[in-house]
């Protein structure tokens, strides 16, 4: 783990109720991952279950983190992003309240200041959720 | 004759370039033409560039950078860069 969950606000704009990102577990220019572990009084709960929106921003914050760790770790300041499209969404399954979720972001294209990323969050193993995000860093 | 190979090479991945473009920008196959506004023809914004790009690299095998796009105004243009990239 590279970043832990209490020091995540450092890495990235979002702040509670609306951190749905746990631990950084790694970043590299190549590959991201992350846990987030659901809680009962997340806003984004439904029916004990994290709806698809949020595995959605939890992969765009997975991306944040990333980011801004590696922003930081080339001696800038994180820069502020914000998703700029979603697509190829497939969802499989919904985490339960008090499920881990872990997730791998993959960078696939840059243009300029806008990242094209692939990203797939899974529980035990089974995948839960994947899409493609247009991630936009201001410049 | 070697010219003439160039040029068909070069024709041929025009060709393809305007059916891939077409399909994926859904964009009447007519108006890829040389002389067109890329930006305007497909209904470009910054997000949809990297679309582009993407396609570019899965249908050609070619990485572009935003630098490359520096310049790039006409279907002809980028034409003319497709062709430098790939050496035709």
């Amino acid at each position: 783990m590279i970043v832990a969950q209490d020091a995540i606000t450092d890495y990235i704009p979002h702040r509670p109720p609306f951190v749905m990102v746990g631990n950084l577990v790694s970043a590299s220019r190549e590959r991201f991952e992350s846990d987030f572990t659901v809680t009962n009084d997340n806003v984004l709960v439904q029916d004990g279950f994290f709806q698809e929106t949020g595995l959605i921003e939890h992969i765009a914050q997975t991306c944040a983190a990333s980011f801004g760790y590696l922003d930081r770790e080339e001696a800038g300041q994180p820069k502020i992003g914000f998703i700029g499209a979603v697509s190829k969404v497939l969802v499989t399954e919904l985490p339960p309240v008090g499920g881990t979720i872990r997730t791998v972001v993959t960078p696939l294209h840059q243009l300029g200041n806008i990242y094209l990323v692939k990203g797939e969050s899974f529980l035990d193993g089974r995948i839960l959720l994947g899409c493609e995000l247009k991630i936009v860093v201001s410049e | 004759m070697y010219a003439n190979d160039v040029k068909m090479s070069l024709e041929e991945v025009i060709e393809e370039t305007r059916d891939f473009l077409s399909e994926e920008f859904e964009v009447d196959r007519d108006l890829i033409l040389p002389e067109n506004s890329l930006k305007d023809t497909l209904d470009l914004d910054s997000l949809d560039y990297v679309d582009l790009v993407v396609l570019i690299d899965e249908n050609l095998n070619i990485k572009l950078t935003g630098e490359d796009f520096k310049g790039i105004e006409t279907f002809g243009d980028f034409y003319q860069l497709v062709g430098k990239k790939l050496a035709l």
